[in-house]
């Protein structure tokens, strides 16, 4: 097997090449309990301790294959990991594919984030693993550990592999200042013009009964001042180019930067990125813009 | 209904086990009080217990509390409740490590393991040359306390009430018929020393050895106070017992604990060594008897020591019994210090075994006659059991003294002064429904015992040389092939066991059948139906839409039409034959031949 040496497969099938198997810390304690037994079993000449002694070394022999053969043939290939925040833990999207039953696996990534023990059937399973990625750019989750102790704990079964998948990861939001640079409308000024919706409401207009008690003006009402209708508007969207604050350190000012066009995304606003050298994203809306304008913060020189 | 127990639950029925094993254990062992400390020790984690690693640690104290157990209780119940023991931890074992499931199912899966596990066991048990005891001084062991039985002293005089103890003392099983009801007196102790008033021992007797013959009896005796064990007098301790040995009082030592269950086989003796013990001339021990405290009693012996044969001087004795008025009595009270033995003769004249056998054997030292006392028991009663052997039991109550006297032309005699005297005592019920049942039971446990606790170093020597002869050297060769072979075979019985464990066959069969097309690059996503996955496998793969056709049509058919038993098994027909074809075809599709890939 290959130790992180840059060149993982993309599916790792465990086999006798690929798995180890040592006894476990309870395996070794189980060993003692045997030897205490059969101590006892010569001592007193008893056959009872001496049959229990040569069971216990009987179910170690027999754990020893059954464990290893929970493993066997278990066969691992990565999805496609989607890209996330650098703000907490990503999934992880591993496909599994087990001729038989395997009972108590558990995969464990070097950082000590573990899933399982699992209990799977035999068939193909998704899995979603979590891991926590060090800061923004194209990382891999690194090591992982599979492993079972099952049917009785003796032995540990193992192997490892990194998941040659690559996923991205943007930086984390933070709220805080960033370089506008605002872009001409559509009517071609900055000011902005008002429009239909729903955020606040801005004026009232005597009310009509076929308007319902939605949009009656309350408060009006119970100061005896006659019966009023709420109009809303919302102000005209802006259309902003985004950049980081010069004046701020490069990872801070990314952080800022994430926050704002994600703030942008749910105000509905439209924006775009000035990636520096003349370049940039032209400005848009929606998650797909979205996740190509934080794909751009990933990889920002 | 199924029961699905946590782990924890199954532990605390483990516990519950081991805990109903303890009651009856001899606090004078230490290894009860080693047993009882485990059994602690394994609740208190137990009630702190939160992760496996923990649980696992409560899993091998019960299994060490239970080899500890086997120790001490070797009976058919005992074996049997500690074999109930062990699987229950290794059920909370094996639940620890896999999905929560049915307790039937764990049961099942752990006793496959169990049972899978014993054939490796019981190799080495038996080919595996045993060891002998590490340091252990090879003798008499220092007597330790037991619960029932003989003592090594007899004082009739002290005692006010004999309790009739009903406690099982022995149970011997025999190869040809028992002897008849009048002859069934079995020896342990031979006192010679006489104080007065207690009957001791005396000095060590020397062994004697005897030739063995052909295995008559076999001997299971509950554990008592005294290394000496139960016999006839007239075989010899079968071959290959070093631990067992005659001596020349006539009584059979065994070097065993005597806080265990002990068990050995008597052999008829060979012609010339027959009862050798009777033939070994008395000490002058057998004549002493401290003068002037028993007057009266002096005074009726020294009438008899006028006549001039010992065999004369019996009879006299015997006629002067049978002519008194005496009773026999579990409660005579107790007879005074000083001239108690003139008090039973002459003034109350009720007394017990002890009583008639003392005074006896008292007389005819007087009278110038060797003469003993033998403490041992006497009858026992003959139970055919449906289950085992048919067997002799005696009880504690069978508990019996008697007398011994040296006559020149015979040797020792046994002579019974309490069979001339009238018995005042009920005459024994019939056995009712529950002692029947219980004979019956012992009757099994006679048979455990004769096989589980014959099979000791000695008896597995004979066997190594019966099966092995000179070739004895190469049996760890033997047992390493024995071994690697059976256990490849043991692996492939319990994967055949745990094929149906996989949970649902109909799942297992679809998961092999859409197995090959991982392939392809096509598997079920997470939460996709079988339908919505079949019209996507077939719009990327055409060539394969009629096998996915069948396959998910016969799936869904088996897995929602309601159906006849038999339309069901041809509906499994149809599907395994469905995912037999899919296999195929996507076999033949990943195929490089097909370009396709």
């Amino acid at each position: 097997m290959r130790f992180a040496d840059g060149s993982e497969p993309a599916v790792l099938r465990l086999g006798l090449a690929n798995l180890y198997i040592v006894p476990s810390g309870f395996g070794w304690l189980w060993l003692g309990a045997a030897a205490l037994l059969l101590v006892v079993a010569v001592q007193t000449q008893a056959n009872g301790p001496l049959l229990l002694a040569l069971m216990l070394v009987a179910l170690m022999l027999l754990a020893l294959p059954l464990t290893h053969r929970n493993l066997e043939g278990l066969e691992l290939r990565c999805g496609q990991p989607p890209p996330g925040p650098a703000e907490g833990p990503l999934a992880y999207p591993l496909q599994l594919r087990l001729r038989r039953p395997c009972q108590g696996l558990r995969l464990a990534w070097a950082d000590g984030t573990a899933l399982g023990p699992l209990h799977l059937t035999a068939g193909t399973h998704g899995l979603t693993l979590s891991w926590w990625p060090p800061g923004r750019g194209l990382h891999r989750p690194g090591r992982l550990r599979i492993e079972v102790r099952a049917p009785l704990g003796l032995f540990v079964c193992w192997s490892r592999w990194s998941p040659p998948a690559p996923q991205w990861v943007w930086p984390r939001r933070r709220p805080g200042p960033v370089a506008e640079q605002p872009q001409p409308t559509a009517l071609g000024g900055a000011a902005a013009p008002a429009r239909e919706g729903s955020a606040d409401w801005h004026d009232l207009r005597p009310h009509r009964p076929e308007e319902g008690p939605a949009r009656l003006a309350w408060p009006l009402l119970a100061r005896g001042r006659g019966r009023h209708t709420k109009v809303f508007r919302d102000p005209e969207a802006r259309t902003v180019l985004l950049a980081p604050a010069p004046q701020l350190h490069l990872e801070e000012a990314l952080e800022h930067l994430s926050h704002r066009l994600q703030l942008l995304e749910a105000r509905g606003e439209t924006y775009g990125l000035a990636l520096g050298d003349g370049r940039s994203l032209a400005p848009g809306r929606g998650r797909q813009h979205l996740q190509a304008a934080l794909i751009a913060l990933a990889q920002w020189p | 209904m199924a029961l699905t127990l946590p782990t924890r639950a199954l532990a605390w029925c483990t516990e519950a086990l081991l805990l109903v094993s303890l009651p009856g254990l001899d606090p004078s062992q230490p290894l009860s009080w080693a047993l009882l400390a485990l059994v602690l020790a394994a609740a208190l984690k137990l009630l702190e217990a939160r992760r496996p690693g923990e649980r696992r640690l409560v899993a091998l104290l019960q299994v060490i509390a239970i080899g500890l157990l086997a120790t001490l209780r070797s009976d058919l119940a005992g074996s049997l409740l500690q074999l109930a023991t062990l699987l229950g931890a290794i059920t909370a074992l094996v639940a620890l490590d896999g999905p929560a499931a049915p307790a039937q199912r764990l049961l099942r899966r752990s006793l496959a393991l169990l049972m899978a596990a014993l054939p490796l066991a019981l190799l080495p048990f038996v080919l595996l040359p045993r060891l002998e005891p590490f340091g252990q001084r090879r003798g008499p062991l220092a007597g330790g306390t037991a619960r029932i039985g003989l003592s090594d002293s007899l004082e009739p005089g002290a005692i006010d009430r004999l309790a009739n103890e009903d406690a099982p003392a022995a149970r011997v099983v025999f190869a040809a018929a028992p002897p008849p009801a009048t002859q069934r007196y079995w020896r342990v102790l031979v006192h010679e020393h006489f104080d007065g008033r207690r009957w001791r021992p005396g000095s060590a007797a020397a062994p004697l050895g005897v030739a063995a013959g052909r295995v008559s009896q076999l001997w299971l005796v509950e554990p008592a106070p005294l290394l000496e064990v139960p016999w006839d007098g007239q075989g010899a301790p079968a071959a290959a017992q070093p631990d067992l040995q005659t001596t020349a009082r006539g009584e059979l030592r065994s070097r065993r604990p005597p806080t265990q269950r002990r068990h050995y086989r008597l052999a008829e003796a060979t012609a010339a060594g027959g009862a050798a013990w009777r033939r070994q001339p008395p000490t002058p021990l057998t004549l002493s008897l401290p003068r002037g405290g028993e007057p009266r009693l002096e005074a009726l012996a020294a009438t008899w020591a006028r006549l001039p044969t010992p065999e004369q001087r019996l009879a006299a004795a015997e006629a002067w019994f049978r002519r008194q008025p005496f009773r026999y009595s579990l409660s005579p009270g107790a007879l005074p210090q000083r001239g108690g033995l003139d008090t039973f003769l002459f003034e109350r004249r009720v007394g017990f075994c002890g009583h008639y056998a003392s005074a006896f054997t008292a007389l005819m030292r007087a009278a110038g006659v060797p003469a003993r006392v033998v403490s041992g028991y006497r009858g026992g009663s003959w139970v055919r059991s449906l289950g085992g052997s048919a067997y002799l039991d005696l009880r504690q109550s069978d508990a019996h003294a008697w007398s011994e006297v040296w006559l020149p032309r015979q040797g020792w005699v046994r002579v019974d002064p309490t069979q001339w005297i009238r018995a005042d005592s009920p005459a024994p019920a019939a056995p009712a429904l529950l002692t029947w049942w219980q004979r019956q039971w012992w009757g099994l446990d006679v048979a455990w015992t004769r096989w589980w606790l014959g099979f000791d170093r000695q008896e597995q020597e004979a066997l190594l040389r019966r099966w092995l002869g000179e070739r004895r050297t190469a049996v760890g060769w033997l047992l390493l092939a024995l071994m690697g072979g059976l256990l490849p075979l043991l692996l492939a019985l319990l994967r055949l066991g745990g094929r149906g464990e996989g949970g649902d066959p109909g799942r297992q069969l679809l998961a092999r059948a859409l197995a090959p097309l991982a392939n392809l690059g096509l598997a079920p996503a997470p939460g996709e139906t079988l339908a919505a996955f079949g019209q996507r496998a077939t719009a990327a793969r055409p060539d394969l839409a009629q096998p996915l056709a069948a396959l998910v049509g016969s799936y869904d058919r088996l897995r929602f039409a309601p159906l006849s038993p038999a339309r069901r098994r041809a509906r499994w027909q149809r599907l395994r034959w469905a995912a037999r074809r899919l296999r195929r075809a996507a076999a033949a599709s990943d195929s490089p031949a097909s370009g396709r890939r």
